[in-house]
């Protein structure tokens, strides 16, 4: 099988070589001889590694449309769908640093809590147990995710941790419940606190991007909140300055949730306006009536200074989030996101 | 962004310098740019602060800001943007604080208050995008059509000779080391740069002004160093690590090192140190906590192997930080000076948040056998024997001395050091301080009648003490220092050895050796120029350089 030399360039300028074969992706190449780049799904479904090819040829392999930017341009590929036809050079959306030259942690974690907390969502809390170094230190960047497995190993899902790395050993993911979900049948009917579960990770490269005093936005549809609570309590924690919003949308007001966490951040960070945008509310709903991006449209329209934006939710959320903040002059180097879809 | 202030600078045919998105030490152009702009504004406060000071209204709280805010801006310092933004504000602020203290003290001497421009009257923009369009106008090569290599390079030298004396007075300052002609002498360099002054003479002895400046700084540095954990004595240090809970400390801040010291006093955790803080080993203050366990690692240019391998917390409380790699990035933290992008900051001294992740973390699970190296020569204990060392050369059996010291670096060719030091014969004694010893303070020297051949003196931050053991020794045998049987072998990487190579030259100390290579910004011309006044020369092959220095001795 022919092997074709892969040359991928991170966002700040390091490159990264690997072999990689025809019947290859470029996720799996990379792994085989310690390179884990950031990706989550592998399966062309979710877009966290979504990079551009700028010379070579490579066969994209199926793969769902919403995991691709409408607009990503020529070469727009995603790394664990694509297969090298000839020499191919990347141009990765990540630093550096969010490339591990080692295998990534498993860990092995019992639930600590497990609460419904709005219609269809519930709080996961697990506690990692000791590792082979009697250690439960939780290390991780905020904005990361962790790979969720259960017993027997045929079962995995990544969801996006909500608190910061802490030497306790806490992971607190906020996860929606998919109907007739496996792992969302899981958690429903059969979980409960002291269970035992293994977790992969860290992984990804979303995060807080440290450029500067530049406003920071996010922007969350749904459990999109996850990292946005993470990168914000970051924040809070080092009481970074960084004028900063948050617009959390979901469709009705039944769905709302983590809205006490909210109020807590604000008291922590007082430079932080939350916007709760609800799509189709009922008569007594008085707050905002729309979808995050339309306040989101709203706010930049009168902006000074053109914020850093983070996104994360659903496919089309992002998508239009996207347009609207590139129509309303942000650089497509300030605009930052991860896709959530249905698992 | 432009920068060739370190060694590492990318050289190229087209000209030598960092240039692009990413410098070679990992500062990218938006932190870079951010530097620039806050020498600028550095020069500003010292406009208005000399001569706010020149009518007697000094502002010592200005000057130790000037001296923490260059200090900032050297090789591997501080990383972090959001950082230099706020660093840009406050310098603002503390301008305009000083100016009104400026023009209040002229009128009050019934004089009209100059009205500066420039520098002194820079607004930092609103925002990030206005901050980097000012930048443009200020950086290092601003000027070069009208003036020329030459003089942009001596302002470089100078402006980076000042960054390095302004970070051993701010380690001083740390410790309550201050004194008001430190200050004048920085505020008086800035406002000198500030003039951008095109005339050679002028600034070669500015130069040799500011060497002159980093001696009063030094021996500032050593008073607070040696007065505050007393003088360091000859001490083994284990270099092998012990079982138990772990805190490794790299950097410089011998004071940030005591703070934790005391805090972690009774946890059980050790504190191991890394790089240039092995010699606090040898102060008797810092040497009596017991739990100051050993030394760990070598040079700053390992660390991310070395840090990556340690099983605990890692503080870095000065130069030199580089990338932190995603296995130890959420068990290091800065302190001072130094910042890194989404790396925990401790700016108030407690170290809590250390101690909590090193309790949380394995620490070392076994002893290793046990190995020492020897720390502590500082003047007090060199001059201690002096007596001894000057029967030793009387009577030939020590033949010369080398001064192999400076900074260490990944760059090839360094390895001249190692085989500099291991090919030194045997009736020499090698004096070293600095990081560059790492490539060679494990080695077996032996020892002269009793005295050791290799003396590590300590630090770079303890170059006094080198000067001083050099300068006693000259007295003892009533030449100059240029008589002595010494070379000086120096490894430069970044700006505190240039202030110190500054301050060589101002003593009139001729031939020495720079190297692995010489520094960017100085053109072929202020080369030659530095080769006729001084002698120095770049490094050859080690055998051919030890060969030359005997040579010259015994001419």
């Amino acid at each position: 099988m022919t092997a074709y030399p892969i040359e991928l360039t991170t966002r700040d300028g390091e490159q990264i070589r690997f072999d990689c074969a025809e019947d290859q992706n470029l996720i799996d190449a990379a792994a085989a001889v310690d390179i884990i780049l950031p990706s989550q799904c592998k399966q062309g479904g979710c877009g966290a590694c979504h990079a551009h090819a700028t010379a070579g040829d490579y066969l994209l392999g199926e793969h769902s449309p919403d995991a691709l930017p409408k607009d990503g341009g020529h070469g727009s590929l995603l790394m664990c769908r694509t297969y090298p036809r000839s020499a191919l050079s990347i141009a990765a959306p990540f630093d550096h640093n969010r490339v591990l030259f080692q295998a990534i942690p498993r860990r092995e974690a019992e639930i600590a809590e497990l609460a419904a907390i709005g219609e269809n969502t519930v709080r996961l809390v697990l506690q990692l147990l000791p590792d082979a170094d009697d250690s439960r230190a939780a290390q991780f960047e905020p904005g990361q995710f962790m790979e969720l497995e259960l017993p027997g190993g045929d079962l995995k899902r990544a969801y996006s941790l909500a608190n910061n790395g802490n030497w306790e050993g806490r992971l607190e993911f906020l996860i929606r419940l998919q109907p007739n979900g496996r792992f969302s049948t899981f958690l429903k009917e059969q979980a409960k606190t002291g269970d035992k579960l293994m977790v992969r990770g860290p992984q990804g490269a979303f995060g807080l991007e440290e450029t500067g005093l530049r406003p920071r936005w996010f922007v969350a549809g749904g459990t999109g909140l996850a990292p946005m609570l993470s990168m914000l309590r970051r924040m809070a924690e080092w009481q970074e300055p960084h004028e900063a919003r948050l617009f959390f949308g979901v469709n009705r007001e039944e769905e709302l949730f983590a809205l006490d966490e909210l109020e807590e951040l604000k008291a922590a960070l007082p430079q932080l306006r939350v916007e709760i945008c609800v799509w189709k509310p009922g008569d007594a709903w008085q707050g905002y009536a729309g979808t995050p991006v339309d306040a989101l449209r709203r706010d930049l329209a009168e902006a000074k200074t053109t914020p850093d934006i983070y996104l994360c939710g659903p496919p089309a959320l992002i998508d239009f989030a996207e347009t609207a903040a590139r129509e309303l002059g942000v650089g497509e180097e300030q605009i930052f996101s991860e896709r959530f879809l249905p698992s | 962004m432009f920068c060739y202030q370190c060694e590492q600078t990318q050289r190229s045919a087209n000209g030598d310098g960092c240039s692009s998105a990413k410098g070679n030490c990992g500062k990218d152009a938006v932190t870079s740019d951010l530097q620039d702009l806050l020498v600028h504004a550095a020069k500003g406060i010292a406009q208005y602060a000399a001569r706010a000071r020149a009518l007697g209204a000094p502002d010592n709280e200005a000057g130790g800001f000037v001296l923490y805010a260059l200090f900032t801006t050297l090789t591997n310092v501080n990383f972090n943007a959001t950082r230099f933004v706020t660093l840009l504000q406050q310098a603002a602020q503390v301008r305009d604080r000083v100016k009104a203290r400026y023009e209040e003290a002229a009128r009050a001497q019934g004089l009209t208050p100059e009205t500066l421009t420039g520098a002194a009257d820079w607004q930092p923009a609103a925002d990030m995008d206005g901050l980097l369009m000012q930048a443009t106008e200020v950086g290092i090569k601003a000027g070069l059509e009208q003036v020329g290599e030459d003089i942009v390079g001596l302002r470089s030298l100078i402006l980076y000779g000042l960054k390095g004396v302004c970070a051993y007075a701010h380690h001083a300052h740390v410790l309550g080391g201050e004194s008001d002609a430190v200050y004048a002498g920085v505020e008086s360099a800035l406002d000198f740069l500030a003039t951008n002054p095109a005339d050679m003479n002028a600034l070669l002895e500015r130069a040799m002004a500011l060497g002159q400046l980093n001696l009063q700084v030094m021996e500032m540095l050593d008073g607070a160093n040696t007065g505050t954990f007393g003088a360091p004595e000859p001490s083994a240090v284990r270099v092998t690590p012990v079982k138990g809970k772990a805190i490794l400390v790299s950097g410089h801040d011998l004071k940030d090192l005591v703070n934790l010291l005391e805090q972690t006093k009774d946890t059980g955790i050790n504190i191991y140190t890394h790089g240039e803080m092995l010699p606090a080993h040898g102060y008797p203050k810092l040497k009596a906590y017991p739990h100051l366990a050993g030394n760990y690692g070598g040079a700053w240019q390992d660390q991310q192997t070395e840090f990556a391998d340690f099983p605990g917390a890692i503080l870095m409380t000065s130069n030199c930080i580089i990338e932190p790699r995603p296995q130890y990035r959420q068990r290091i933290f800065t302190a001072g000076p130094v910042g890194w992008p989404g790396v925990r900051h401790i700016a108030d001294g407690n170290f809590a948040p250390v101690i909590e992740a090193a309790k949380a973390l394995p620490g070392f699970k076994e002893d290793v056998a046990e190995k020492t190296i020897t720390v502590g020569f500082g003047h007090d204990a060199v001059l201690g024997v002096a007596d001894k060392v000057i029967d030793a050369v009387k009577a030939g059996a020590i033949r010369h001395f080398f001064l192999i010291g400076g900074c260490d670096g990944a760059a090839p060719g360094r390895n001249y050091y190692t085989e500099f030091a291991e090919k030194a014969p045997q009736d020499s004694v090698i004096l070293t301080l600095g990081c560059n010893k790492y490539r060679f303070n494990q080695h077996d020297f032996g020892d002269i009648g009793g005295i050791p051949r290799l003396l590590d003196i300590g630090q770079c931050n303890d170059s006094y003490s080198a000067i001083k053991i050099a300068t006693a020794l000259a007295g003892a045998f009533e030449c100059g220092v240029n008589d002595l049987p010494l070379s000086l072998i120096v490894s430069w990487f970044e700006q505190k050895a240039a202030a110190v190579l500054l301050t060589l030259l101002s003593l009139g100390i001729r031939n020495i050796r720079l190297g692995p290579t010489l520094p960017a910004f100085l053109t072929p011309a202020l080369v030659q120029a530095l080769v006729d006044q001084f002698g120095l020369q770049p490094i050859t092959d080690a055998q051919s350089d030890i060969d030359a220095a005997l040579m010259r001795q015994a001419a």
